[in-house]
């Protein structure tokens, strides 16, 4: 089945996502970004280009570059927008004999719908070879305020490109959509889209089945664009003040500054001082000179503090006019880049007293929710099979009380592991599994759900015994767990049915838990480890003298047992540090024969680690008894 | 006798348990096989995009690395050749260039006389070409640069009227 993709056709750049898996996915352009400019163009060659090639070559082509021909689609030429847009727009425009708008590019003249049809046809041929097969079906977002008329002309466009036009939807549902936000019942939502060159504010309300728009506002010339000039402006001045430079006649140093402050505005997102480095700018009688300027986040937020409060403004305004109260809102979803501002989102969250939703990339979450949309009418969510995921951590407790894990917690099911564990003391011929939900690093603190015992092991030293234990979860949730002992074939198992019987709450206050106790879990779990290690040394240094004592001088062997002495006393106590020191002393000591017997040809005794321990060398093997 | 037709034809049009079956059997037979396609498919998609990855790792780093070596540029065309400094300044350029080369980085052509290619070239100014063919570029003021094959920067030129 051909998917349907989603499309945010914007006034500056345009993004197409597709439903994958029951999971969007923005795609990639030709020239391998996730936006495309919303830009077209015919070079004096003839040749059509659109986004970004008809972009660069926009100087030497102004009159036949069009761009935000959103701002006309679907509008009367007699419009008051369309007259104002006339006077900036540097290509030519002029009344259709059926009231609309025509556009002119080189020597014949298209319809708004025609240019849009020549991005949306490169967004689909884009998508295409991304997706390795044809394209035929479309969501096309477009503004809440957006008229019959202009939603009827986009849907035209997407016609014209090839494409089947499936739905038009209001670009903030497609921002709340992509939150999840559908399935909120009676929920009132603000969404706050602050891009490049426009400001929208939509008030949401979903209903039953339906997101309504209650109310839009804005301002169709307030956005990223504005903030910028305004920190060059800054730039400019500092550094006419500075250096008694003015650089803003300058066109090649201007356009580096220009990059150089969007760079600094994106670093003030995430730090708070950033300095602007531009050698060789310009030179003057005296040489070259340079631009060197810190630049703080405070700088910026009182260059453009207006603004922000301007937006702010606006918002609530648009919220009073849908009739509602600022307490009623649930909900805030932010768009567009330049929301990434921490002082735009701060200004929000103060407005309404609380966070917003701003977890989506703001340039791609539209999109995101087209392709949302496209996937509920491409019935994705019925044919895609939903999958779980194990809420918690499953695994048994071994050697010291430490919970080892098998099945990590989000691990899709259903899935089976198995790993293998091997017994902690000679002659041990029964393990007990004991089965632990949760994710805190001791057994004690995580949920027992169930315990059984394989025994009939038969005898052989500590650690050479292999028992295999598989941890199966069914797509049901219901776990399995069995133990079977390679050796003599025996094994033993149960099946938890109640594993998944923890709310959602209860899920959440144990995940906290672990974070909360992560580092004094840390702790006890680094102590058993050393205990331990202690255990295993004392065990195989004991070993060792038992087996090869008499080939070892006196004094030797009175050194050894000196030490194996202190790490038992130093291991009944409680100090991590006293018992490792007395580990290392005893290692060290061991390690001395064993130089000693490699002088001579003769193979060592066993060391710190037994063989039976080397195929799986970092697994703590289960309790004994 | 009324009722029994009535229900005769509900019992008709309601489908039989057997089918009912049949139909959910269906349906989760072709989930599985959409699951195993779509797992096969992400698969070799995610092979594709680790090899993707791998390739354009660096694509940060090197963007803003490509600034180092303009102002570099920018530098040595500033400094006269009588100037001692010189001469080191050149070479730590080019070993800067050759290192960021090994790693897949490579400059964008873009001589006086060549068509102006918007896939590479970026128009920063428009002049009289003074006889020159038009679309054709008149001056380079910034190296362009693309790294695998993909343009990281584009050459900034004038190009002729």
């Amino acid at each position: 089945m051909a998917k349907i993709i989603g499309i945010d056709l914007g006034t500056t750049n345009s993004a197409v996502a597709v439903m994958e898996a029951g999971a969007p996915r923005v795609l990639e352009n030709a020239e391998g970004n996730r936006t495309t400019p919303s830009i077209v163009a015919t070079s004096k060659a003839g040749e059509r280009l659109a986004g970004l090639l008809a972009k660069r070559q926009s100087i030497t082509n102004p009159h036949n570059t069009i761009f935000s021909v959103k701002r006309l689609i679907g509008r009367k030429f007699t419009d008051p927008e369309v007259q104002a847009d006339k006077q900036w727009l540097p290509y030519e425009i002029k009344a259709a004999s059926t009231g609309g708008i025509e556009v002119r590019i080189g020597e014949t003249w298209h319809t708004p719908e025609e240019i849009s049809a020549m991005i949306l046809s490169k967004l689909k041929a884009d998508a295409e070879a991304k997706l390795g097969e044809p394209v035929t079906e479309a969501v096309i977002t477009v503004p809440a305020y957006f008229d019959d008329s202009q939603r009827q002309a986009t849907k035209n466009a997407g016609e014209i490109a090839g494409l089947k036009v499936m739905r038009i939807i209001n670009e903030p549902t497609a921002a709340a959509l992509a939150y999840g936000m559908n399935k909120k019942k009676n929920e009132k939502i603000v969404v706050y889209d602050l891009g490049g060159g426009t400001f929208d504010v939509s008030v949401l309300e979903v209903g039953d089945d339906t997101v309504e728009v209650k109310a839009t506002g804005g301002d169709t010339h307030l956005g990223g664009d504005d903030f910028d000039k305004r920190i060059i402006e800054h730039l400019v001045l500092e550094y006419k003040k500075t250096d008694g430079i003015d650089i803003s006649k300058d066109a090649l140093a201007l356009q580096r500054l220009k990059e150089a402050a969007e760079r600094a505005k994106h670093e003030l997102s995430t730090s708070t001082e950033t300095e602007i480095n531009l050698p060789y700018i310009t030179s003057d009688a005296s040489g070259p000179r340079h631009f060197v300027l810190k630049f703080s986040r405070a700088k910026l937020e009182s260059l453009v503090g207006d603004f922000v409060t301007k937006s702010v403004e606006l918002t609530l305004k648009t919220v009073k006019d849908a009739g509602f109260a600022v307490g009623d809102i649930n909900e805030i979803v932010m768009v567009g880049g330049q929301t990434r501002m921490p002082a735009v989102v701060e200004a929000v969250k103060k407005a309404f007293g609380k966070d917003p939703h701003q977890g989506i990339n703001p340039d791609e979450v539209v999109a995101i929710g087209a392709a949302v949309q496209a996937g509920i009418l491409q019935g994705d969510v019925k044919d895609i099979l939903l999958l779980d995921v194990t809420p918690l951590s499953l695994g048994l407790e071994t050697l010291g009380g430490v919970s080892t894990r098998i099945i990590e917690k989000n691990t899709t099911v259903p899935t089976a592991k198995t790993q293998v564990f091997s017994t902690a003391a000679d002659n041990q011929t029964s393990v007990e599994i004991h089965i632990l939900q949760g994710e805190r690093e001791m057994a004690a603190d995580n949920k027992t759900l169930g315990r059984f015992t394989l025994d009939g092991i038969p005898n052989a030293p500590r650690g050479t015994p292999q028992v295999e234990v598989t941890f199966d979860i069914d797509a049901n949730g219901i776990v399995s767990v069995s133990a079977k002992d390679k050796q003599s074939g025996k094994s033993q198992s149960v099946k938890i049915e109640a594993s998944t019987n923890l709310s959602k709450e209860e899920i959440e206050r144990l995940k906290a838990d672990a974070v909360a106790h992560a580092e004094e879990d840390k702790k006890k779990k680094e102590f058993v480890d050393v205990k331990n290690q202690a255990e295993h040394a004392v065990y195989s240094a004991e070993k060792a003298l038992k087996e090869h004592g008499d080939k070892v001088p006196a004094e030797v062997k009175t050194t050894i047992t000196e030490k194996i002495e202190s790490l038992k006393t130093a291991q009944n106590g409680t100090d991590a540090a006293a018992m490792k020191a007395a580990l290392d002393a005893l290692s060290s000591e061991i390690q001395k024969i064993g130089q000693q017997y490699g002088q001579g040809t003769t193979p060592p005794p066993a060391g710190e680690t037994p063989p039976a321990e080397e195929p799986k060398p970092n697994e703590p093997e289960t309790p004994a008894q | 006798m009324e009722e029994e037709i009535i229900d005769d034809a509900t019992e008709k049009s309601r489908p039989s348990e057997l089918e009912t079956l049949k139909a959910q059997c269906e349906e989760y037979l072709n989930g599985w096989k959409r699951a195993k396609a779509d797992l096969a498919n992400s698969k070799a998609e995610e092979g594709r995009r680790l090899t993707e990855f791998a390739k354009f790792v660096g694509e940060a780093v090197m963007k803003d690395l490509t600034a180092v070596l303009d102002s570099f540029a920018l530098a040595s065309a500033a400094i006269p050749e009588t100037n001692e400094a010189k001469k080191g300044l050149l070479i730590i350029q080019a070993q800067l260039e050759e290192a960021l080369k090994k790693h897949g980085l490579e400059k964008i052509t873009a001589n006086v006389g060549d068509d102006f290619d918007p896939s590479k070239h970026e128009a920063m100014a428009l002049v009289d070409g003074e006889g020159k063919p038009p679309e054709t570029i008149a001056q380079e003021i910034e190296k362009g640069y693309s790294l695998n094959g993909k343009v990281l920067k584009p050459a900034r030129v004038i190009v002729t009227k």
